[in-house]
């Protein structure tokens, strides 16, 4: 079985995986969608990765959201009325670091965690995770969608005990 | 008594402290540190009663800094809230001196059960 069937395999575990962490980071019911996706305008992800040092091979776990699903998360996560830019990098960078987790908990138990990265980026409407497992849930009326894939820029992103304390959120690992 | 919240994310920082009031351990002095190295910078600065501590963090991880703690004789409680809850890991962080592992997402259920017996309400 390759990793992306084993990845299609779990699709229904990794739907109740962002259900669960969604509801409870932001407070909210989240339910699963299928058809919906993110709408074009700026977008906050962040990404990390889960690299097995036996066969040395990676996975790669995104958390895509609206800057409005962002916004909310920080200033529930943060309690503040006004979470700036740097704040919406910290609230997505973890969430995607919770989910992470877990995705490693649920198929990659033996491996080594990246640290979260976090952008914010304009979505143009393209097709996102066309290589990997793609499953989507909403939350306050907007998408959120996570991708678990073995493609990606692995080369970026800090390990935990080995990274420099970052100079600032935006780089946040 | 002196709480020593370790996390790289800020937001996870308040979170686990506001957790903490839900949880009717309010009242006490939290004090925050953004990875292993300065938690542990800070639990020889000044003395601590409980640790509650991240696993994936930037210069220093969790599981590095309770080692490091307990190779110089400090047997502050510690407790590891980190995203990854596995049975391999909650091993390792007994076996290294943890009292126990709070996976994230996590409720005040979660931190009544495992931190009632170190800390007082």
């Amino acid at each position: 079985m390759s990793a992306i069937d084993e990845f299609e395999a779990a699709r229904e575990d990794l739907e109740a995986l962002l259900i669960e962490v969604l509801g409870t980071v932001a407070g909210e019911e989240a339910m699963p969608v299928w058809d919906d996706v993110l709408p074009p305008g700026p977008v906050v992800s962040s990404r990390l990765a889960i690299h097995d040092e036996d066969d040395d091979s990676y996975t790669m776990v995104s958390i895509r959201t609206s800057s409005i699903v962002a916004r909310v998360l920080a200033s529930r996560m943060l309690l503040t009325p006004d979470p700036g830019p740097d704040d919406l990098l910290d609230a997505v960078g973890e969430l995607g670091n919770i989910a992470g987790g877990n995705v490693k908990s649920l198929l990659r138990h033996s491996c080594r965690l990246s640290l979260p990265t976090a952008e914010v980026t304009e979505n143009d409407g393209a097709a996102h995770g066309d290589s990997g497992v793609t499953v989507r849930a909403s939350v306050l009326g907007q998408v959120v969608e996570l991708t678990v894939d073995v493609a990606g820029d692995f080369s970026a992103l800090y390990w935990p005990g080995s990274a420099p304390a970052p100079d600032a959120l935006g780089s946040r690992p | 008594m002196k709480i020593l919240v370790a996390d790289d994310s800020r937001a996870m920082r308040m979170i686990v402290t506001r957790t903490l009031r839900q949880a009717g351990f309010a009242g006490h002095d939290i004090i925050e540190a953004e990875n292993g190295k300065e938690a542990l910078e800070t639990v020889v600065r000044q003395s601590i009663d409980l640790i509650l501590s991240d696993w994936n963090m930037p210069e220093m991880t969790g599981i590095e800094f309770l080692r490091a703690l307990r190779a110089k004789g400090v047997k502050t409680p510690f407790c590891f809230v980190t995203s990854e809850g596995s049975e391999e890991m909650r091993e390792q962080a007994q076996a290294a001196g943890a009292v126990g592992l709070i996976a994230k997402p996590f409720t005040p259920e979660a931190f009544v059960d495992i931190l009632s017996p170190v800390v007082t309400a």
